[in-house]
């Protein structure tokens, strides 16, 4: 017998107007039901990858001994020795835009207006006519596996933390050219007039996690733990905990990037 | 040609009449908040929570439904309450009396029906979503 591990992607688009996201088109993981999955269980495949439009990226046979755990942890970051590898797994269905995060976040930082780390995008969906539907997914630096922003930075300012795989920045190396902007999948990095660099989240590298602190500000401020941060290395670690809870879809945010996001989302 | 002072005065009148009636109208047209209450934005202790009188109305709620024993009548009341939070609705206090999943959907699901955020709140407020700069 074989089992198969359920890997779902939902793409976004953002609108600069409004930061209003909406794909209705998008394949969400609510909409794959449990009979669907059970399905591909029995086939005994893995899907890595569903496009939007609904194509399969891959298909390949896997083990009876990896059993309905939705996302394979452990593939997803093979070849990298990240100890501890912070990861964060965002429980999406919780969030209410109180933004409290983004408040603690920019305190903590000391982020100008002009600018983020992380922010909550809002997405309205109508699932049938006259019902609309509202999601706010979090987002913030992905701390890529494979970050497009580290490849084309001509000065190597931005670097992936050999420890613990966090995007870092080092700010008097950084010559403002914001070519990692435009590589960012994410629209994580902004341009800091006083830094006169790019800033971007560090996962609170410099303001907590080197003081001893277990969360970022983000995750420790989040009235609804919405934000689940840890090390996704340590197996016991709540994240990888989430990672591991059977029949919920995981995903993240523009995979066909190709940049191995290593921020989850799941609706827990 | 000349116009008499009469005629100004009438006209005078009829003007002002006619701007007191316009008035009068849009005050009773503005009524609808005030019998049922309007809309209610809570922004504490998170922002923001939206409560819609009239829908709730429109289900054939009374006002004493949740007035006075679940709610006070003055907007902002419960708000100042340490125990106005979702532990409290789960325990069946205040929105959670009903929304229980049994007369109405439970507290812990369908967030976003109330939960319109710093954004919804913005929109609102007809400040529209703030800029952030910055970014491409």
């Amino acid at each position: 017998m074989t089992a198969a591990r359920v890997y779902l992607s939902a793409n976004f688009q953002t609108n600069e107007e409004d930061r209003t996201v909406r794909n209705e088109q998008s394949v969400r993981p609510e909409a794959i039901t449990d009979e669907e999955r059970r399905t591909f269980l029995k086939l005994g495949l893995k899907i890595t990858g569903l496009m939007a439009g609904g194509t399969i990226l891959s298909l390949a046979p896997i083990g009876e001994d990896e059993a309905e755990a939705a996302f394979d942890l452990q593939n997803y970051r093979r070849g990298t020795n990240y100890k501890p590898h912070y990861g964060m797994v965002i429980r999406q269905n919780h969030c209410v835009d109180c933004e409290k995060c983004k408040e603690a976040c920019k305190k903590t930082n000391n982020v100008p207006e002009e600018g983020y780390r992380t922010t909550i995008l809002e997405r309205i969906l109508e699932p049938e006519p006259g019902v609309k539907d509202r999601v706010f997914m979090p987002v913030l630096c992905n701390h890529c596996l494979n970050p497009p922003c580290v490849r084309v930075c001509p000065t190597k300012a931005t670097t992936k933390d050999p420890k613990t795989g966090i995007v870092i920045m080092t700010y008097h190396k950084c010559i403002g050219c914001k070519t990692c902007m435009a590589a960012c999948p994410y629209n994580a990095r902004y341009f800091n007039e006083e830094k006169r660099a790019i800033d971007k989240c560090n996962f609170c590298l410099d303001t907590r996690l080197s003081k001893g602190e277990k969360l970022t500000a983000c995750a420790a401020a989040c009235p609804a733990n919405v934000r689940v941060f840890g090390d996704l290395a340590d197996p016991n670690s709540e994240p990888s905990k989430l990672l591991r809870k059977p029949d919920k879809a995981v995903w993240v945010l523009r995979p066909e990037s190709g940049a191995k996001p290593f921020i989850f989302y799941m609706n827990d | 040609m000349k116009i008499s002072n009469k005629t100004l005065l009438v006209a005078l009148v009829a003007l002002l009449t006619a701007g007191l009636f316009v008035v009068t109208s849009q005050a009773i047209g503005g009524d609808d908040d005030e019998e049922d209450g309007g809309t209610i934005i809570f922004t504490q202790p998170v922002k923001a929570v939206v409560f819609e009188h009239s829908i709730h109305m429109d289900m054939g709620l009374e006002c004493d439904s949740c007035h006075d024993d679940l709610f006070e009548m003055a907007a902002g009341t419960a708000e100042e309450n340490d125990d106005f939070t979702m532990k409290s609705l789960y325990e069946g206090k205040y929105c959670g009396a009903c929304h229980d999943g049994d007369t109405a959907f439970a507290s812990n699901t369908r967030c976003t029906s109330c939960h319109i955020g710093v954004k919804g709140y913005e929109r609102m407020n007809g400040g529209g979503e703030k800029k952030e700069g910055g970014h491409h």
